[in-house]
């Protein structure tokens, strides 16, 4: 009997949520829009379906109302530029996924993508909900595709495989940029003379993957982020862009404040880390606390991605926004340096508080770039998610008293 | 002629024989010199000065509101409230946090220096895992524009150590955080040398993977054990040599060898051991490993999995100097938890460190101490500003052996000081002044106190 009722209110409440959209209302909150929206306070937002149903509605119905009480409400942090997904310990080859020798230009690590990797809750407790990975070839320029995938731990949490095509154009360690610059001018000549082509004959062999890749970057389709810090090395890159018509980003850019004015009018948004400050090398001499600011000054559209092991280390991805903002780069640009401006850059859903959006939004105890802030809670596609890791296993364990090995304490 | 040879050959022995117990005059004795490449280290001129108004973290565990800090001839002279003295110059700090100097104990800056080319690459003697021949002093390169960038995020003191790739590393030297031209120049005075040992996966990985010893961990530990077998012999012949030759003797020297000097100087009590170890069992057999070889095991450094042994660590007297959150990039750092430098800490004589291990992170110790404290107290620990901040000071000072000179704000100890704009574990915290034997090295609003290496004069 007992077992039966329990088993009849489960399939209650499956039903239910079947049957009837779920609403929740997140009401009283200080709103970070990261939209030309800006900040709202004592705001309500509404998630319906996974996604962002309304912002301060006029009637609230809610299955479930969440009193924020003057939290702050922000979208939820978007990672790039690392391997999450790809990579569980670093030193563990067979652990790692994000490059392959044989690898071509259209080199997909998406199919390598873990959902289950340990990384992913981790990086969920500094309010990530979402990532763009990248291959990462350190013998060549190619490296391949970034997918978008979000953090749920999902199977299904691969959203986007080819979100842009990565390459390598800065310093080399052996032999010349120039030769990888070249080369890679060279096929975009030769495919643009190839679709140029066929436009006349409609039967043209099937592309190869190298091709399709080629043709999207000259089609505008896929942004093409390139490596590069130099100055010298982003004049080039601006030129580039206008030759080809390409959808450019620009990663490192440790130099791009002597270019600034001009990145801005290139429209080329810059993916920089708010703490890279030394002159790593003669590619870097110009790197300093200040240039995230000064760029987004400038009016160039910035990107905060982390410095170093920047998969494992996400999470620290808001410290390094603050980091930023006291070296003057503005707070409402800083919020976009994690959220919307990296969606925009990568053409992706996500990353602002806007009617429509993917409820993926993160309460936090105060200003999210704080030290002392915590994650409340969070949703990534409307479902709350939590951002216990197994390191918090481990303290617990070594924390909790008893007369047993500790092995016993699960 | 053949047979003559032989009997001049005996005749010289019998002769070298007994010239060990000749009461007959004395040949000069050999001396080991200890400190061949001393420091010439000299404070910046400064001024008294008067720091006031500030809420004060001493580094000895006490938080004080309101209060001044007064800084006479390079030193601490007092600390409290309206404090009535003369001083040349007056700071008002209202609204401002002062703490001690910061302290890294474990840095590369100038042996792996920026920029990070191949000519640069003077860290790690990589061609036998024993090399406490080394001495990484003899590898910096006191232009790294990074000294510059961690003495604006407070760091005043800091350990160079040689890298990890041997069981015995070689020396290390704690330096100054001044501008010099000199490596002599930045050298704390009369802080003891260090050596560093390595456990763990990168020793193994370096020598095994080239097919020679050590190729696991339990080659690891064979290692440790020869060479201290070997020291402690070197060190017999020594204090054999010194005994016969105070008694009179004239007994010829034992054959100098710089490697054993640096292994010998850890059995004299004379050089602190710092021990790149990151797994709980490992760090327990260190442990065991000093006892054995009658030394103290000194510093863990790194140390992921310290929170399992943290009561071992406190019972034996060792420091933990930790990272907060790195992690993940080999197995050995696989098990690390965010509070593990509160859990080492929590235990009663504990020595919790903080340490950066980074050109970047040491530019901001102070976050990297706050991003612990806070993670801990909302785990249910209840730490205080003054508390974290012994992290990145006294322990600090503590584990280099220098804790009778700086590392806390205490009347006599030497002037190295931060006026901070705000609480020093806010993400926007930034070192306003910094203070180097009561010399001001650092103003953050004062241009002409704001150094520039050779290496950047001119690039931009």
């Amino acid at each position: 009997m007992t077992k039966f009722k329990l088993s009849m209110i489960t399939g209650a409440l499956l039903a239910s949520s079947a049957a009837f959209a779920q609403v929740t209302a997140i009401t009283g909150a200080t709103v970070h829009t990261a939209t030309e929206q800006g900040t709202l306070n004592n705001a309500t937002v509404l998630i319906e379906d996974g996604k962002i149903k309304a912002i301060n509605p006029e009637n609230v119905t809610a299955n479930e109302t969440i009193r924020a009480n003057g939290l702050v409400l922000t979208p939820g942090f978007i990672g790039s530029m690392n391997q999450l997904g790809l990579v569980e310990v670093g030193a563990v080859a067979n652990s790692r996924d994000a490059s392959d020798e044989k690898a071509g230009l259209d080199f997909d690590p998406s199919y390598a993508f873990n959902a289950r990797s340990s990384l992913i809750p981790y990086a969920r407790k500094g309010g990530i909900t979402q990532n763009v990975a990248t291959p990462l070839n350190y013998d060549g320029a190619y490296q391949g595709l970034a997918f978008t995938a979000n953090l749920s731990g999902e199977f299904d949490s691969v959203t986007d495989k080819h979100t842009a095509f990565v390459i390598y154009l800065g310093a080399k360690s052996k032999g010349s940029r120039a030769l990888s610059f070249q080369q890679f001018v060279e096929k975009l000549e030769g495919q643009k003379a190839k679709l140029a082509k066929k436009d006349d004959k409609k039967d043209a062999d099937k592309p190869s993957g190298e091709e399709r890749v080629l043709t999207q970057l000259l089609n505008g389709e896929m942004p093409v982020v390139i490596g590069a810090s130099r100055a010298a090395d982003i004049t080039q890159i601006i030129k580039l862009k206008s030759d080809f018509g390409l959808d450019v980003i620009i990663s490192g850019a440790a130099d791009a404040v002597l270019l600034a004015d001009e990145l801005a009018k290139a429209e080329i948004p810059v993916i920089v880390s708010a703490v890279a400050n030394l002159p790593s090398d003669f590619d870097a001499m110009h790197a300093t606390l200040e240039n995230a600011g000064k760029l987004e000054k400038a009016g160039v559209k910035v990107l905060l991605t982390i410095a170093g092991d920047s998969s494992h280390n996400l999470y620290q991805l808001r410290f390094d926004a603050g980091i930023a903002v006291s070296n003057g780069m503005s707070y409402d640009s800083a919020i976009k340096a994690v959220t919307s401006n990296v969606a925009d850059a990568f053409a992706i859903d996500g990353g602002k508080i806007a009617v429509g959006q993917p409820a993926d939004l993160v309460l936090w105890s105060a200003d999210p770039f704080e030290l002392s802030t915590t994650v409340e809670k969070m949703w990534i596609n409307g479902e709350e998610v939590t951002t216990e890791s197994r390191h918090d296993k481990l303290r617990e364990r070594y924390t909790t008293d008893s007369e047993l090995p500790r092995a016993y304490t699960k | 002629m053949q047979k003559f040879a032989p009997s001049i050959l005996v005749l010289a022995l019998s002769a070298a024989l007994a010239g060990c117990q000749d009461k007959g005059p004395q040949k000069d004795k050999v001396n080991i010199d200890k400190n061949p490449y001393p420091s010439t280290y000299k404070a910046m001129p400064s001024s008294a000065t008067l720091i006031t108004n500030a809420t004060v973290l001493t580094g000895t565990g006490e938080r004080l509101d309101n209060a001044d800090v007064y800084i006479v001839d390079g030193k601490i002279s007092q600390i409290g409230v309206d404090l009535n003295v003369q001083a040349d110059t007056t700071v008002d700090a209202q609204g401002k946090w002062v703490t001690p100097g910061i302290i890294d104990v474990h840095s590369h800056l100038g042996a792996y220096p920026s920029p990070a080319v191949e000519s640069h690459q003077d860290g790690n003697e990589m061609v036998s895992p024993n090399t406490a021949q080394v001495w990484v002093e003899h590898s910096v390169w006191p232009q790294d524009p990074g000294f510059n960038r961690a003495r604006e995020g407070g760091i005043t003191t800091l350990q160079i150590l040689p890298g990890s790739a041997n069981l015995f590393g070689g020396r290390s030297v704690t330096l100054k955080n001044v501008p010099a031209h000199t490596m002599q120049g930045m050298k704390f005075p009369d802080a003891p040398y260090g050596l560093k040992m390595a456990c763990g996966e990168n020793p193994k990985r370096v020598y095994g993977g080239k097919g020679v010893a050590p190729y696991t961990r339990m080659g690891n530990m064979a290692g440790y054990r020869q060479a201290w077998i070997e020291a402690t012999e070197y060190k017999r012949a020594w204090e054999r040599y010194e005994q016969e030759y105070a008694a009179g003797m004239n007994p010829d020297a034992p054959k100098r060898d710089i490697r054993l000097d640096t292994l010998r100087g850890v059995l004299d009590g004379e050089i602190l051991i710092h021990n790149h170890c990151y797994k709980a069992e490992e760090m327990a057999m260190m442990i065991d490993l000093g006892k054995e070889f009658n030394y103290h095991s000194g510093t863990f450094h790194h140390g992921i999995e310290a929170y399992k042994v943290a009561d071992l660590l406190a019972e034996n007297g060792n420091c933990a100097a930790l990272w907060p959150d790195w992690w993940g990039f080999k197995m050995e750092a696989y098990d690390m938890v965010q509070e593990n430098v509160a859990i080492v800490d929590a235990v009663k004589n504990s020595c919790a460190v903080v340490h950066s291990d980074s050109d970047t992170t040491i530019q901001r110790l102070n976050q990297e101490a706050g991003k612990v404290m806070y993670t801990a107290n909302q785990k249910g620990f209840n730490l205080k500003e003054q508390d974290a901040i012994k992290w990145i000071t006294y322990n600090a000072a503590k584990s280099l052996g220098v804790a009778d000179k700086t590392g806390s704000l205490e009347q006599g100890k030497q002037a190295d000081v931060v006026i901070w704009d705000k609480n020093p574990f806010s993400v926007y915290a930034k070192a306003e002044h910094v203070y180097i034997d009561g010399a001001k090295v650092y103003d953050r609003k004062d241009e002409k106190y704001q150094a520039v290496s050779d290496f950047m004069l001119g690039q931009r």
